[in-house]
């Protein structure tokens, strides 16, 4: 038994317990299966950011704080449990020291420019997790991947009531492969 | 007055005289440093005036461990000098720069590479280092990360550094091949660097330490404490590399 193997019966083993169930029956993730977590790690992580910034930079009152400071505690809950599945499966988890956040110099300016920039970095989230939903070969995993999709649609909807005029619907918003929401979100990840 | 006159003639000749003894230390009797083959042109415009020996990390830790005489080893991965320092063969290492890898093709990039999940889906030749090698660890995690490792069975060649790397790209006997950032700097006219996404980047760590078995403890330690110094860590940024982690701070 090699030492990721022993990790992921290890941490399968007390997953139930713990209250994390992504981590059951994690033994035979795939590689691609634990690169749909490296990257929603990490666009969790510039989302907190994002969210901490927009904070700080008092454009929005009342309940629209509400919508940045549950944004920003979400952020905190996926990276913490994306993070718990790849030490799991016996990967280390990136963390906020790995990298050095880039918003564009208007990002923060006006409330427009928030809602414009979280929901661009949202909806290519979204689009992986749909298809890391899709496509993931453990069962929990897919499962993790669609409550993070529903969550982060739910993000969606709420930082869009910040700015008008009201976002629309989308009926089936966009699945996105891997490299595809990369690309998406590389200006900002330094 | 005349005595003060005396005193200060006295006083700047032996501030001179010490400063051409070290002078002449360094040239006549320079440090010999062990360092990572991607701080080559780095430490030899830092400082030409000692004597390196350039390498894979691995296979300089091999040679300390079997006795060469080394004064200062300065690895690509702290898992070489963390393993000597167990073993009390260095004295305790500490980081002193970071660094990135990226993806390399030659100039005319007869595979058309253009994004790394390219190499997944054409036909290429792809040169890494071997796993022993930090570079070729660090390989491995970004395509682990990625959810690339497939596109190891595309591997034509294994090389012991990054340089050996660097090299076979630059001439065209590969269709692409991992290095570092500062590596691909070093030939920028012959190849095209493709950007690896931030979420896959390895942690790559720079240690440097003192050999416990130099006889120039002494003049090893100034050599760290240089390279640590605002002029080093300047002249390191200036090559490509990052700064000190503030985790490693």
């Amino acid at each position: 038994m090699n030492r990721r193997r022993f990790l992921m019966t290890s941490a399968g083993a007390g997953a139930v317990a713990l209250g994390t169930p992504w981590l059951v029956g994690a033994s035979a993730a795939t590689d691609e299966d634990l690169a749909y977590a490296n990257f929603g790690i990490s666009a969790e992580l510039l989302l907190k950011d994002f969210y901490a910034k927009a904070l700080e930079a008092k454009l929005v009152g009342g309940a629209g704080r509400g919508v940045l400071r549950r944004g920003r505690s979400a952020s905190a809950q996926h990276a913490k449990a994306l993070g718990q599945l790849l030490t799991g499966a016996g990967d280390t988890p990136p963390v906020e020291e790995d990298f050095a956040f880039e918003w564009p110099a208007p990002t923060f300016k006006s409330t427009a420019s928030v809602v414009r920039t979280g929901l661009g970095v949202l909806r290519a989230l979204l689009g992986a997790y749909q298809t890391a939903a899709a496509t993931a070969t453990e069962p929990t995993y897919r499962a993790l991947y669609a409550s993070l999709a529903a969550s982060v649609g739910q993000q969606i909807g709420a930082l869009a009531s910040l700015a008008p005029p009201p976002a629309g619907v989308e009926s089936f918003p966009a699945a996105l492969d891997l490299e595809s929401a990369s690309s998406a979100l590389d200006r900002y990840l330094g | 007055m005349r005595n003060r006159i005396a005193l200060f003639v006295v006083a700047v000749a032996l501030v001179l005289a010490s400063v051409f003894a070290a002078g002449a230390r360094s040239q006549s009797d320079p440090l010999t440093i062990y360092a990572a083959a991607s701080l080559t042109d780095v430490f030899r415009t830092f400082d030409s005036n000692q004597r390196y020996s350039f390498a894979g990390s691995n296979t300089l830790e091999t040679q300390i461990r079997n006795g060469a005489p080394a004064d200062i080893f300065a690895s690509a991965a702290p898992l070489n000098t963390q393993r000597l320092f167990n073993q009390n063969l260095v004295e305790k290492p500490v980081t002193f720069t970071a660094n990135r890898l990226a993806l390399i093709v030659p100039r005319e990039n007869p595979a058309g590479i253009r994004s790394v999940y390219d190499l997944k889906r054409k036909p290429v030749k792809l040169v890494i280092a071997g796993a022993a090698v930090p570079v070729g660890s660090y390989t491995r995690t970004v395509l682990r990360k990625m959810g690339l490792t497939s596109v190891l069975s595309k591997v034509v060649s294994q090389e012991s550094d990054v340089r050996a790397v660097t090299g076979k790209i630059a001439l065209g006997q590969g269709d692409a091949g991992f290095v570092y950032v500062t590596d691909a700097r070093s030939v920028a006219d012959r190849v095209t660097v493709i950007r690896i996404p931030a979420w896959a980047q390895p942690r790559v760590r720079y240690e440097i330490a003192v050999v416990s078995r130099s006889t120039k403890k002494t003049a090893a330690q100034a050599w760290i404490r240089a390279i640590l110094s605002d002029r080093g860590q300047t002249a390191l940024k200036n090559a490509g590399f990052l700064p000190i982690p503030k985790a490693s701070q």
